[in-house]
């Protein structure tokens, strides 16, 4: 299994080569394209790489994924298919090994084979004025894993201290610690600022951060929108 | 803001101007309060700074490029509400508003009168693209990132059957004079106006 | 008459550089994003008048289109489409057609090209957004534009399968059949919409994002309307 990634970094498209019967597992929005040899299957909650009848409802509803997710394999020979984010911005791939862990923030986890695992954590701290939740999918097992960013992505090899908001964050892996505080002292002033919920990260680690913040934007954008129902 | 080294201290102040007086901090002060209700942008600013010094990574919500100006005393630019990020040293920016609609609704063109000696950060949606005026230039009202000083600017509707046009409100800006134009390549209005046949009800 | 393609391949703006007067591009109503004070803009209707008022207005079509002639030599006009991404020209001969999903035009240069609207307008294969295939024939140029990068793809004979909401347009050469991915099941479940199934010979563009998507994200963040009492 290969994973190509062109038109970096803000329209990225990343294009998934399978050998004969190998297999891709992907979330559902994410199909642009494929060969005609594809089969692709919905897999439903009761699937153990996808966390189990309880991990699918908790990433369906806590974990800012679609409850459902596809495999697609190749059949009678190699194939490929192509997955985007939808939002602009880049993807990126995390080799990970066994016996590490990674911590994808909901809605930047876009594919894997199935030799990683993936299950719901719950940070459960919803950002009061940001409006930003915290919820991250912990990657374990071994093999390339996709992740979409919202802008272009900074890869932080971080030995020490580093506050990031939490907006901004894509993925950290494990051997790092975070705490969640307000940005500015007093809530007043949180409001005001624009700046929502911060992490503090300590120890060493990697993380991956994104340049751009999609509940900024959402709102940046959103407001401008003809009004909705209720 | 996406990152900062932890030293880094946070205040939050109004931007009323440098030299502003008491009754100016007052009305600035009600302006940002209503303008952050009425879901407008606000006057108020972050100011990172701190004894120890450290690093702070700032970016704008939109996609686009970022482009840095350093302003050499005398020099004005003028540059659009929300293409301005940041600035060091000892710049002034005075708002300036294109009526008093603009107050509420965020319409016309709401400006950032820059002046002082220091380096101003200023965003755009889309690339920017540099125009030398020398004469008349039209730019619809939601593609302006800056402009110099220098140039003189009149916003106007287009009107009749000539607003479809132009996405948004049909508002453009007449450039005359000497100067350059700061040109972004996308509009917020026009991805609006884009989007909102495919949104659900 | 000049013209070049710049911020491209992110946000690509198409700058025209008019060398005599008379010279002139007809465009897509709101491309408009600068132009030189000695331009004369005359706003008309797709297809005339009467087949406006005929038509329905739906998603993606503008019923306006404007025509930007220069007074004078040296007037600039800067163009762009509303969604982030790239644009591209191509030149058509004599006959040759083109197909192109209506909200990816831009504007054209020759009084010889013809745009068919009516044709096709399988109304499934954009999801019922609204959205239609153009059919375009030479002789003259067209600036198209996608959402996201532009990706081309070569069909061969084993054929290729892509979300319609993804696709730009496509040469002649292909045959294509509409279908929701994965059957009901699919269409439910697995969040995408529908799927075309290429066949044939020729070149496919696809869009590396889709507007469909972008106007889900943002709904959750619209203000909410105020209850009327």
């Amino acid at each position: 299994m290969r994973f190509n990634t062109h038109y970096r970094p803000a329209h990225s498209l990343t294009v998934v080569e399978l050998g004969p019967n190998e297999t891709v597992r992907a979330e559902a929005s994410a199909m642009i394209s494929m060969t005609r040899n594809i089969r692709v299957a919905t897999t439903g909650p009761l699937n153990r790489s996808t966390g189990g009848f309880f991990g699918g409802l908790k990433r369906a509803f806590l974990g800012g994924e679609t409850f459902f997710t596809n495999t697609f394999t190749a059949e009678n020979g190699p194939g490929h298919v192509t997955l985007a984010p939808a939002l602009t911005g880049d993807m990126l791939v995390h080799e990970l090994a066994q016996n590490h862990q990674l911590f994808i923030q909901g809605g930047s986890y876009v594919a894997a084979p199935d030799s990683v695992q993936l299950d719901t954590k719950w940070q459960g701290m919803k950002g009061f004025f940001s409006g930003e939740s915290l919820f991250f999918l912990n990657a374990t097992g071994y093999g390339p894993v996709l992740m979409n960013a919202f802008g272009a992505v900074q890869t932080i090899d971080l030995d020490g201290e580093l506050i990031v908001d939490t907006g901004h964050l894509v993925a950290f892996t494990s051997g790092l610690q975070y705490t969640v505080s307000k940005a500015s002292a007093g809530w007043i002033k949180s409001f005001l600022s624009g700046e929502g919920f911060v992490l503090k990260f300590t120890g060493r680690g990697r993380l991956y951060v994104q340049t751009r913040n999609p509940a900024e934007y959402g709102r940046s954008v959103g407001r401008a929108l003809p009004p909705r129902e209720a | 803001m996406v990152t900062r080294t932890p030293a880094l201290q946070m205040e939050t102040r109004l931007n009323a101007g440098k030299r502003a007086g008491f009754f100016r901090v007052i009305v600035a002060f009600f302006v940002a309060l209503m303008r952050k209700f009425l879901g407008g942008e606000t006057m108020f600013v972050n100011e990172f700074g701190g004894p120890a010094g450290g690093e702070v990574v700032l970016a704008p919500s939109l996609a686009g490029h970022i482009m840095t100006k350093q302003l050499a005393p005398g020099q004005v630019l003028f540059v659009q509400r929300g293409s301005w990020l940041a600035s060091t040293g000892d710049i002034d920016a005075k708002l300036r508003f294109g009526g008093l609609r603009t107050l509420f609704g965020g319409e016309g063109l709401v400006l950032l009168e820059c002046k002082g000696v220091g380096d101003l950060f200023v965003n755009s949606y889309g690339g920017i693209t540099e125009v030398p005026v020398d004469g008349k230039f039209i730019v619809d009202t939601g593609h302006i990132v800056a402009f110099d000083g220098s140039l003189d600017f009149k916003v106007r509707s287009i009107g009749g059957v000539k607003s479809f046009l132009f996405s948004g409100e049909g508002l453009v800006c007449e450039f005359s004079g000497r100067g350059t134009v700061y040109v972004q390549s996308r509009n917020l209005d026009a991805l609006v106006s884009w989007l909102t046949p495919l949104l659900p009800g | 008459m000049r013209f070049d393609i710049i911020d491209a391949p992110n946000f690509a703006l198409l700058r025209i550089g008019f060398d005599a007067a008379g010279e002139k591009i007809v465009a897509e109503s709101g491309a408009m994003v600068a132009m030189g004070s000695e331009i004369d803009v005359q706003t008309s209707m797709r297809g005339g008048l009467l087949a406006a008022a005929k038509r329905k207005v739906l998603g993606g079509e503008s019923i306006f289109q404007n025509t930007f002639t220069a007074k004078q030599a040296g007037q600039q006009l800067f163009l762009a489409p509303p969604a982030e991404g790239d644009m591209r020209q191509k030149v058509l001969a004599p006959n040759e057609p083109f197909f192109l999903q209506s909200g990816a035009y831009v504007a054209h240069i020759g009084d010889g090209l013809v745009i068919d609207t009516k044709w096709g307008g399988v109304k499934g294969f954009f999801s019922g957004v609204g959205l239609f295939l153009l059919k375009i024939t030479g002789p003259g140029t067209i600036f198209y534009a996608s959402y996201g990068a532009l990706h081309e793809v070569n069909v061969g004979a084993e054929g290729y399968t892509a979300d319609t909401g993804h696709i730009v347009g496509f040469s002649h050469g292909l045959e294509y059949n509409v279908r929701s991915f994965g059957g009901m099941k699919g269409l439910f479940f697995s969040g995408e919409g529908l799927v075309a199934d290429f066949r044939g010979q020729g070149t496919l563009y696809l869009q590396t994002r889709n507007p469909s998507s972008l106007a889900s994200f943002l709904h959750p963040f619209r203000p909410v309307k105020a209850r009327n009492s």
